[in-house]
């Protein structure tokens, strides 16, 4: 039976949906479950990794520190993950602090067409005898050869996977099929993918990524993510399992695991609101949803007309003070009318 | 001398132990050798200062690179050596060499992959136009007797599953339209251009395609299967095999390659290239295996991290029957004898690389 990892994101990109005040208790508690489940590996942080915490991308309730320790104490066969964008995470500072944390997987990530950030920080997790992988976030944004040598930089690295995040759930299926495909047949190590649900189509998404030929995929609970949410990992976990993939997950505690999130941390169950829609149409991160929204608020413009303004600027995450920038001009431009 | 510098003389010796008249041709000449304090460039100037201090052989070396000033960190006990002359200089700015000099060894190229992948323009203009540089200024030589052309195994692009090893008559190669073939078209272009300066010039040039090593100087912080098996387990474990492990690899040990080197540069045919390596290839299961096996307390050994896949499954052996029949050349130190010096080194030296 054809086996495929999975990675929870839920107390990673589930922070986004909760301005990444998850606390100590809700980090221990779902981590629990998680374990109980077997869900290989457990990704715990801020919503844009290690090291970001910070007033325009929203300050984390605890440090990254603490939300790892709280994971850990927790997590014996399934391994503590990590999500790190070179800039927000420096090695010194952030990288060897969540090694010494215990942490087993590193992500390392950049932007789809910038992997040549990633080197030291892939090495130096290398070097520290840690599992690491190499993500390519916006990947919508870049044709499927420049995703291939991005990602073939990555595997040069010393990257044991490399992910594909369709960080603004800006694909079709077919889209996945494109790219996943240009990758499992380019690199020699396994391919991953990372859905966004703005236009519905994560957990669809994730099984065209599989049978393209990815090996590992990532979820959240009850879709517990940024925007619109991710594939969500119960059904996820069902689909494959009906679909005759092994991946090695309890179904009955992957489901106790995510009545318990709901419980426990899930304040707002992620739906496909209309802005994420348009996020997703308009290919912009889905992490920009919440900024979006106060700063359409705070301008009085319209957050969709934000979106696909950003879109056009194919704006990418970290580049958040744009979204500022663009209503002013919308607000400007509707002053001049 | 400390005792880990004591170890490499000890291996130039058991190296040369019965074949020190083979190389006494090099006895009072001067040896010009770009990359000199590379990894090969390092061996090549213990090889040459342990012929000069044992067996009088009274040959000088000079050594380009551009982190020459980095050397004596490095190898203090080489870099103030009278015998040993280091200029400071990027391979592709060279201009002249000295005259006095009677034998080149082009070594000058980054073999780190990572490099390649982040500057693939920058790899490929020190093999193009450093090789050129180096020839240009090698058909200006009066007393040149022959010059030593460092390529890659990696040439070959990638061995036919059906191959048990590849020979120098491989006409294989890599993916020309692909950035990640570089470093191996660029070394490809290097040897067609060895090939015009040896026809245009009549100068003497032989090629020497190395493969694998693992050994002391060499540094833990590449992401190569046995540089991170050896690391991961001088830390305790556990040591990660991506794929099923059936992957085959094979490694020579470094004095080894650095008398092989002498040898093609001495008598080695002009115009012929010679694969150097070892032919005896390994599967990474097995790798682990050895190089686990030499701890007290044996790390964990883990395959298949990261899902399931046979993609890893590849091999790269070297078929060196030229350089055993035409040459005599031979392994003296095997793979199992290779990690357990390695894991030495390394130790005593404080795990360079970590």
């Amino acid at each position: 039976m054809p086996k495929i990892l999975i990675s929870d994101s839920t107390l990673r990109d589930g922070s986004h949906a909760v301005g990444h005040q998850l606390n100590s208790h809700q980090v221990a508690v779902y981590a629990a479950a998680a374990e109980a489940a077997g869900i290989p590996i457990v990704e715990v942080g801020h919503g844009n990794g290690l090291g970001a915490s910070s007033l325009q991308l929203g300050e984390s309730l605890i440090s990254d520190n603490e939300m790892l320790i709280s994971a850990r104490k927790h997590l014996t066969n399934s391994k503590l993950g990590i999500l790190i964008i070179p800039g927000f995470a420096t090695i010194n500072k952030d990288l060897s602090r969540a090694i010494e944390a215990g942490v087993d997987v590193v992500r390392v990530a950049s932007h789809c067409t910038e992997a040549d950030i990633t080197e030291r920080h892939i090495t130096y997790a290398r070097q520290k005898g840690k599992e690491v992988y190499g993500v390519l976030m916006m990947s919508h944004m870049a044709p499927k050869e420049m995703l291939v040598d991005e990602a073939l930089k990555m595997e040069l690295y010393g990257a044991e996977g490399v992910i594909l995040m369709d960080s603004a759930g800006a694909y079709l299926p077919s889209d996945v099929t494109e790219k996943v495909s240009a990758l499992v047949n380019k690199l020699r190590i396994p391919i991953g993918f990372h859905a966004h649900n703005n236009l519905g189509m994560a957990v669809a998404n994730s099984i065209a990524a599989v049978e393209a030929g990815a090996t590992i995929l990532d979820g959240t609970v009850r879709g517990f993510g940024a925007g619109a949410g991710n594939a969500q990992l119960e059904v996820l976990v069902a689909v494959l399992e009906k679909m005759g993939y092994s991946t090695g997950i309890d179904l009955y505690k992957i489901l106790d695991a995510a009545d318990i999130a709901e419980k426990e941390m899930i304040k707002v169950i992620p739906s496909i609101k209309s802005e994420s829609i348009v996020s997703g149409l308009s290919g912009v991160f889905s992490g920009f949803l919440k900024p979006v929204n106060r700063i359409a608020q705070k301008y009085g413009v319209d957050p969709r007309d934000i979106f696909f303004e950003l879109g056009r600027r194919q704006v990418v995450a970290g580049q958040e003070d744009l979204i500022i920038e663009v209503a002013q001009e919308l607000s400007h431009r509707r002053d001049i009318k | 001398m400390n005792h880990i510098l004591k170890s490499v003389r000890k291996d130039c010796d058991e190296v040369t132990a019965s074949s020190i008249p083979l190389l006494y041709k090099l006895k009072g000449e001067c040896i010009f050798i770009t990359g000199g304090t590379g990894f090969m460039g390092t061996w090549l100037v213990e090889m040459v200062t342990f012929l000069n201090d044992v067996y009088s052989f009274n040959t000088r070396l000079i050594l380009l690179s551009d982190r020459a000033n980095n050397f004596s960190a490095k190898a203090s006990h080489l870099a103030m050596r009278k015998d040993v002359e280091l200029v400071e200089r990027d391979v592709r700015n060279l201009i002249e060499i000295p005259e006095v000099v009677t034998y080149i060894i082009h070594a000058a190229a980054n073999p780190d992959n990572r490099m390649h992948a982040s500057d693939p323009l920058k790899t490929m203009d020190v093999i193009s136009r450093g090789t050129d540089a180096v020839l240009n200024a090698a058909v200006r030589l009066p007393v040149l007797k022959k010059l030593l052309n460092i390529s890659s195994g990696l040439i070959y692009g990638p061995q036919p599953p059906d191959f048990d090893s590849i020979a120098e008559d491989y006409r294989g190669g890599s993916d020309c339209g692909s950035v990640t073939s570089a470093y191996s078209e660029a070394k490809r272009f290097a040897e067609t251009l060895c090939a015009a300066y040896r026809s245009q010039y009549k100068i003497a040039i032989v090629t020497a395609r190395p493969f694998a090593f693992i050994g002391p100087y060499q540094l833990l912080d590449k992401p190569w299967a046995i540089n991170n098996f050896i690391r991961d387990s001088l830390m305790g474990g556990p040591v990660r095999i991506l794929g099923d492990g059936q992957t085959v690899r094979c490694y020579m040990y470094p004095s080894d390659m650095a008398f092989w080197l002498l040898r093609i540069l001495i008598d080695g045919t002009p115009g012929l290239a010679y694969n150097v390596g070892s032919p005896h290839g390994v599967t990474l299961q097995q790798l682990a295996e050895k190089i686990t096996g030499n701890f007290p307390i044996k790390p964990r050994i883990i395959s298949r991290v990261a899902g399931e896949s046979d993609l890893y499954r590849s091999k790269l052996v070297p078929d060196v029957t030229l350089a055993q029949k035409s040459l005599g050349l031979n392994l003296t130190v095997d793979i199992d004898e290779a990690i357990r010096r390695t894991l030495l080194w390394h130790r005593e030296s404080g795990i360079k690389g970590i």
